[in-house]
């Protein structure tokens, strides 16, 4: 007992115990209703089973079920549209700023930091803040396009089957803009300055150095950049019930939205269950590419 | 060297994984010695060092200081102090309180603990910088911090893992001999770990030589430098480093006649085994040019260097042999000289064990 | 490059291109101050005419937003002391450590870091439900929501520890320090400010929660601030004085500390995030 107590103390007993703590809750709370899901996604959930652990199993009909839904492959193209549209427009716009941010003049850093403001907002008042510039008929956005003579007649972004899935990506874009700058900033920072010095001695012009110095250096960063930006598309969530909820007739729905309100507002838990395990299927292969990519920073 | 063990270490072995750190260390350090662990990198004696502390736990062997055993007792209460090589000063605490720091985990009362720093800043120099915080201080301020929180707790013995690797080389020199004062002074008991074999030769009483996790050899330094027992340990000490040349025994086993185009032969004044192949160590420094002997090698001067006090001459190419010669020379490269050697000052080691003959 | 206002003429294309990034956020304090009758003028006025602040006010007292704003205090404080308490240890360990368990135990993180809560909402509600828990609706978005939260916590501050010497830590092992005394005392203490910077990002997200809170909590006395505005918002909304003044009320905490720490925040940020 003694030599217990002396390992908690001098040994890796303390070790053991400010890992497991954490390990154990996160096991409870994240690992467990993982397993959880994937047991509920093969079972009967309905009203009077939803407080029993064994339901009537259900085998891959809750799947073909899902499959099945008029709704289910117009989610899945909106899904993938969101996640390409949003990752591109982060990605292009928050490389080009990283670069700008990148050339010394005064303020350079500070003006940089207060992009990031967009970061720590919560994602709901984003949305509502979203939801009023992309109003269609007194939304700021219209406005402004109008006066600038890039469209005719009001484009009502939320309503508008053709244009509600980008109106959620615009704000998703301005959302996650400031990370992926700041991520590639670091990654650029990071690029000794005399390579550059070299490529110019060696007589490449500023277009030349970005293709064959930057990008090539920034390799790593740009994958984990990449795979972060897909992960953290693939979370979102509170832009959707703040413009759009989905509609309208599911034309702005995405997997992690329709999931739940399949559980929250339809209360078909079996189902929401289903949804949620096929988008993790998805998140796995995504974590599994930033894994690949951040492997040798890990070990940092 | 007769006084009573102050660390005894007996079979001590460890594994990190599938690699063996130390293998079968056996080494007892009388009490007041100064004794240098020294060897490559890699060579083990930083985890030497560290398992001495109790940083590392070892795989097997006995462990005691001062007669405790000491095996798997953690650090603290082993009643060691040690120097490391970053000299690890809280950064969030003033002189003072580095040095105090061990006294205040005693609980020594607050008045007495004060009373040691000073006493510790008077004999370290650090008296004026009591109030500061190590970022305020120099590289040499900084040792001596981290000497006086090592003193100020009387240990048992003192560790020191490469304390003087972060310092100039004019301050390294200073700080060798302060060391070595502070050591004959306080009548301590110190193990001190480096990679430089002058840092080992100048301060220590007793020098270990260590490579992949044994000990190649132990001895006072010039013992080291006189019979090395192996290759290693003598190309290790020594700077220049020593040349070896392959070479032969003569038929009555009282001369060697080096393998190299123009060499002659050297007699040994003593007898080895006739006929057999040998390396045949060549210290730089007891190689004269031209000199009373005869000539034992004749080879083209390829480069000089000179420093003033010195001139360093590098003859052939397949080996490179060095030659120390103190005072001006007027060889020039491409020239062709010969060099001699007393016979005493020739080490024969077996091709194929490299140990000395 | 050489010419002496380039530097000026970089610094005025910043400016410009920060007032359009962070365009959304005046158009939420002007529409604000607008009237209800302004706020529909085409085209829109880009400084209110009359600018009332009364609506603040009014929006505070009709949309009961002091119990709202203080259900999140309680639900972000509650995730940043477990998240903190919790996830420093083992922070630690996977910081200190180098082996294949290590390895692992970081690998786990990053998984647990990834899963977004959409997925994990519906096993939650449904276990919770089971054994009992939503009967304390708050603490239930706490845990939930402290289990979403610690994997970025654990990350970021795994990166703080490595930059903690690993001789200072024995050193003090060797000064007479006991493992628990050595982390407490040496190792916490010059880890402080990146572990104060991520539990205060934790605050920040945890203070804008909204899924899990939605999802589990039924009682509006009980409900946090993000429920509270998902309330009077949808896609046919057209109180939009009211909504920006709502909005405005609960984000300028949270843009004042982000403003504030800012330089902190973001060295915090990028030494952690990639590493």
């Amino acid at each position: 007992m003694a030599k217990f107590f002396n390992s908690l103390r001098d040994g890796v007993g303390f070790d053991l115990i400010l890992v497991g703590a954490a390990m154990v809750f996160l096991l409870a709370l994240a690992g467990l209703p993982l397993v959880y899901n994937v047991l509920m996604s093969f079972q009967q959930v309905d009203m009077f089973t939803l407080g029993q652990l064994i339901r009537p199993f259900a085998g891959i009909s809750n799947y073909v079920a899902v499959v099945q839904q008029p709704e289910f492959w117009m989610v899945t193209r909106n899904t993938l549209v969101f996640v390409v549209g949003s990752m591109a427009g982060q990605f292009v716009l928050g490389f080009a700023l990283a670069v700008f941010f990148a050339q010394k003049f005064p303020g350079a850093a500070t003006i940089r930091g207060l992009f990031l403001v967009s970061w720590v907002m919560p994602g709901l008042v984003v949305g509502a803040i979203w939801s009023w510039i992309l109003a269609g008929d007194f939304g700021v956005l219209n406005s402004i396009l109008r006066g600038l003579g890039i469209i005719q007649s009001n484009i009502f972004w939320k309503s508008d089957p053709s244009f509600s899935i980008w109106a959620v990506i615009i704000a998703n874009i301005w959302l996650g803009l400031a990370f992926n700058m700041l991520l590639l900033s670091v990654g650029l920072a990071a690029i000794p300055r005399d390579l550059y010095e070299a490529a110019e001695l060696d007589g490449a012009n500023a277009w030349q150095r970005f293709w064959t110095i930057t990008l090539p250096m920034m390799r790593s960063t740009i994958g984990a950049v990449l795979s972060l930006g897909l992960i953290g598309t693939l979370q979102q969530f509170d832009l959707f019930p703040a413009l759009t909820e989905g509609g309208p007739a599911n034309t702005s729905n995405v997997a992690g939205y329709w999931s739940w309100q399949l559980s929250f507002q339809l209360y078909d838990f079996a189902k929401g269950a289903t949804v949620s395990v096929m988008m993790f299927v998805l998140v796995l292969f995504a974590s599994i590419l930033y894994v690949r990519s951040t492997r040798h920073e890990v070990r940092g | 060297m007769s006084a009573e063990p102050q660390i005894e270490l007996v079979g001590i072995d460890k594994h990190y994984g599938s690699f063996h750190a130390l293998k079968n260390i056996d080494l007892t350090i009388p009490k007041g010695a100064f004794v240098a662990l020294v060897g490559p990198s890699g060579c083990g004696k930083s985890t030497l060092l560290r398992s001495l502390a109790g940083l590392e736990t070892i795989s097997g062997g006995t462990m005691k200081i001062a007669g405790e055993q000491m095996n798997g007792v953690p650090p603290r209460k082993r009643d060691v102090a040690m120097v490391f090589q970053s000299y690890a000063l809280y950064p969030h605490m003033t002189v003072e309180q580095n040095l105090t720091y061990s006294l205040r985990l005693k609980r020594v009362p607050k008045a007495e603990a004060a009373r040691a720093a000073r006493e510790v800043a008077e004999t370290t120099g650090l008296t004026p910088l009591l109030g500061r915080y190590p970022r305020e201080l120099s590289g040499g301020q900084r040792q001596r911090v981290a000497m006086g929180r090592a003193i100020i707790r009387n240990p048992k013995a003192f560790l020191f893992d490469e304390p003087l690797s972060n310092l100039d080389a004019a301050l390294r020199v200073h700080m060798r001999k302060e060391i070595r004062a502070l050591h004959d002074r306080l009548g301590a008991t110190s193990v001190y770990v480096t990679h430089d074999q002058i840092e080992a030769m100048t301060m220590a009483d007793h020098v270990v030589v260590m490579r992949d996790g044994v000990i190649e050899q132990q001895g006072s330094p010039l013992e080291l430098y006189d019979t090395p027992a192996s290759k290693f340990v003598a190309g290790f000490i020594g700077s220049p480093a020593m040349n070896f040349v392959p070479g032969k025994v003569s038929a009555d086993g009282q001369s060697v006649q080096p393998d190299l185009p123009g060499a002659g032969s050297v007699a040994l004044g003593r007898s080895v085994g006739a006929g057999r192949s040998v390396l045949i160590g060549l210290r730089p420094e007891h190689l004269q040019v031209g000199g009373d002997g005869p000539a034992v090698l004749r080879l083209p001067v390829s480069a000089v260097e000179s420093t003033g006090s010195m001139t360093y001459l590098t003859l052939g190419g397949d080996p490179e042999i060095m030659v120390v010669d103190t005072g001006r020379t007027s060889v020039k490269a491409g020239d062709t000289i010969s060099v001699s050697i007393e016979p005493g000052n020739v080490h024969l080691f077996d091709p194929a064990t490299e140990k000395a003959i | 490059m050489t010419r002496t206002y380039t530097p000026w003429a970089l610094l005025a294309i910043a400016l410009a291109l920060a007032a359009v990034y962070l365009f959304p956020l005046y158009w939420m304090y002007v529409t604000s101050l607008k009237s209800g009758s302004e706020i529909f003028a085409n085209p829109p006025s880009f400084w209110p005419a009359a600018p009332n602040a009364n609506i603040y006010a009014d929006v505070w007292a009709r949309r009961t937003m002091s119990t709202f704003l203080w259900n999140s205090v309680i639900i972000a404080s509650g995730v940043t002391a477990i998240t903190v308490i919790l996830g420093t240890g083992c922070a630690y360990v996977l910081a200190r450590y180098r082996s294949a368990w290590i390895d692992l135990g970081l690998f786990a993180i990053l998984m647990l870091q990834v899963l977004p809560a959409s997925v994990m909402i519906t096993p939650l509600f449904v276990g919770f439900n089971q054994i009992g828990l939503l009967n304390y609706p708050r603490t239930a978005v706490v845990l939930a929501a402290a289990a979403k939260a610690m994997p970025f916590f654990v990350v970021l501050v795994r990166a703080t520890f490595m930059s903690v010497p690993r001789e200072l830590e024995e050193a003090a092992l060797v000064d007479g320090n006991s493992r628990v005394g050595a982390f407490f005392f040496i190792v916490l203490p010059l880890a402080r400010n990146g572990i104060l910077v991520c539990a205060i990002l934790t605050f920040m997200s945890a203070f804008g929660e909204y899924i899990y809170s939605k999802s589990i909590i039924q009682s509006p006395l009980l409900q946090p601030a993000s429920v509270g505005l998902s309330g009077f918002l949808g896609p046919n909304s057209s109180d939009w004085n009211a909504i920006m003044a709502y909005s405005a009320i609960y984000v300028t905490p949270i843009l004042l500390v982000f403003v504030i720490l800012q330089r902190r925040i973001v060295s915090g940020l990028t030494s952690g995030a990639l590493k």
